[in-house]
């Protein structure tokens, strides 16, 4: 291939060749919203809670006991987060399928034909996700242990922040490597992976990368903009609707445009490995 | 040379104007980011006839089809030019820093020299990133070709340093002319009206309003892709013109 954004063109057109499928992935998606939107609201109701109660018992907040939170909720809000969990586990799933369709250039998007399949994958690729992000999560929580050496702290911070960039680029090698070979132990396979790198060369590796989550990002940017817009003049002309309104439109925003930003993202990095072994 | 460029670039951005209108219309959309990225977008392939063209041959203008590869193409654009101006902004940075530590005429002295070193580095960089372009496009837009230093320097030797820099500052000249002459024409019809409806006893605001709005509209739909493409076309001749 001639260039790296070649990938990119490819994986921005990739999502528009089965949009039904696409609105699958943005159900998924539209769930997980939901329920943030919802926590969101319900955490502003628990904390003016808390305030009443810390109002009323002259307590502060760090000799708040557990029982004198408002606990109606609680079980509520563990539900609702166990369920954003499993969903996103099958986003994840579905994010495995793209990888492996980009991987073995196919064209068409991967269905929801196999359900429980689609859940083990997603727990393997969150299992991946999970050991990348070790290192920088041990660095963090030194970070929090030094807290008082103020200058140390924010060394270690910095040192923390490095790490999850760096894991995140072998992580992405490390995921398409366990996709192409089916195998979790294939992504802890570091000199495969490296040789993989290497093979594509770092530079340009990285280069794709970089260059994928700057669309990423623009595309975001440009449809907030959009939808902030649209947020803003719907609310203005009708009365008293401002907070349904903004549900409706980021229903929309994770419905189109977050299912095709993960779809896109996936069918790059894809493309990279199948540049990578060529 | 450089003449017999501006001379193909000026009829070149004059073949459609459906094209231009079309251009207009995404610069006015351009504030949801998206479309500013198709206009650059649309610059590179412009850029990307000439590279591949011939001066004073038939090349057509890019049509519009397949926007993702263009908004890609546009982003890459972007990118370029970012990276190459940020040597002259950290070039300028470390001046101001420095100004910043001591005091007095020493200062000032710095910050005048930083501010020549800068100046010179700009124009550098500028040019740098518009052949590096040029450079990227003849090369299929391979991204690493945007930034091989040596090969673009090699490119720039070929064709004169001198007149490089010359096509440019004439490129610059042509442009504000062009602005200017345009507004000023309107703007001097459109006195006339105002004039002659006021020795008539009507109240002229409203036409020196219409004025200036038919002056804005003419140009952001028609002026200002013109000259978009008239510069990128330029730039492109200017590239094929290594010995």
């Amino acid at each position: 291939m001639a260039s790296i954004t070649d990938c990119v063109v490819e994986g921005l057109k990739y999502p528009f060749n089965d949009i039904k499928k696409l609105l699958g992935v943005g159900i998924l998606c539209v769930i997980i919203d939901l329920i943030s939107i919802v926590f969101t609201i319900k955490t502003v109701d628990v904390t003016k809670m808390i305030i009443g109660t810390l109002e009323k018992t002259n307590a502060t907040g760090f000799n708040l006991n557990f029982s004198q939170l408002p606990n109606g909720d609680i079980y509520l809000a563990i539900a609702m987060l166990v369920v954003g969990f499993i969903v996103s586990l099958f986003i994840m799933g579905y994010q495995y399928d793209v990888v492996n369709f980009s991987i073995n250039r196919k064209d068409d998007l991967p269905g929801f034909g196999d359900i429980v399949g689609m859940f083990i994958k997603g727990v393997k690729y969150f299992l991946v996700c999970l050991v990348y992000s070790i290192p920088s999560m041990i660095v963090a929580f030194l970070a929090i242990l030094v807290s008082n050496n103020s200058s140390l702290w924010s060394v270690i911070m910095v040192i923390s922040v490095l790490l999850i960039i760096i894991c995140y680029f072998i992580l992405i090698m490390a995921l398409n490597n366990m996709i192409a070979h089916d195998s979790l132990k294939k992504a802890f396979d570091f000199s495969e992976i490296r040789g993989n790198i290497s093979n594509l060369g770092w530079v340009k590796y990285i280069g794709t990368i970089l260059f994928t989550v700057i669309v990423f990002m623009i595309i975001n940017i440009a449809i907030g903009i959009v939808m902030s817009f649209l947020t803003v003049i719907f609310a203005a002309t009708i009365n008293n609707q401002a907070i349904v309104i903004s549900i409706v439109i980021s229903v929309i925003e994770a419905l189109f445009v977050t299912s095709y930003c993960s779809v896109f993202f996936s069918r790059v990095c894809g493309s990279i490995y199948r540049e990578a072994v060529k | 040379m450089i003449l017999d460029i501006y001379k193909d670039s000026l009829e070149y951005s004059a073949k459609d104007w459906k094209t231009l209108v079309i251009l207009g219309v995404i610069c006015f959309f351009s504030f949801l980011l998206l479309p500013a990225f198709l206009i650059t977008g649309y610059n590179y392939r412009v850029i990307n006839t000439a590279v591949h063209g011939v001066i004073n041959g038939r090349d057509p203008l890019p049509d519009f089809e397949d926007l993702i590869s263009m908004f890609v193409d546009g982003v890459k654009f972007v990118i370029v030019q970012i990276l190459y101006l940020l040597v002259p902004a950290i070039i300028f940075l470390i001046f101001a820093l420095v100004a910043g530590q001591t005091n007095g005429v020493a200062a000032s002295a710095i910050m005048i020299i930083g501010c020549i070193i800068t100046f010179v580095a700009f124009v550098v960089a500028e040019l740098m990133a518009q052949m590096g372009i040029c450079h990227m496009a003849y090369n299929d837009g391979a991204f690493s070709k945007a930034f091989a230093i040596s090969e673009i320097k090699e490119v720039i030797d070929e064709i004169g340093w001198f007149e490089c820099i010359a096509t440019f500052l004439g490129l610059i000249i042509i442009t504000l002319v062009i602005l200017f002459v345009v507004s000023a024409i309107i703007g001097i019809i459109f006195t006339a009206f105002g004039l002659s409806t006021a020795i008539l006893g009507i109240n002229p605001s409203s036409i020196f309003i219409l004025g200036a709005l038919i002056n804005i509209l003419i140009t952001m739909f028609l002026v200002g892709p013109y000259l978009s493409i008239f510069n990128s076309r330029s730039i492109g001749l200017l590239y094929t013109m290594q010995i």
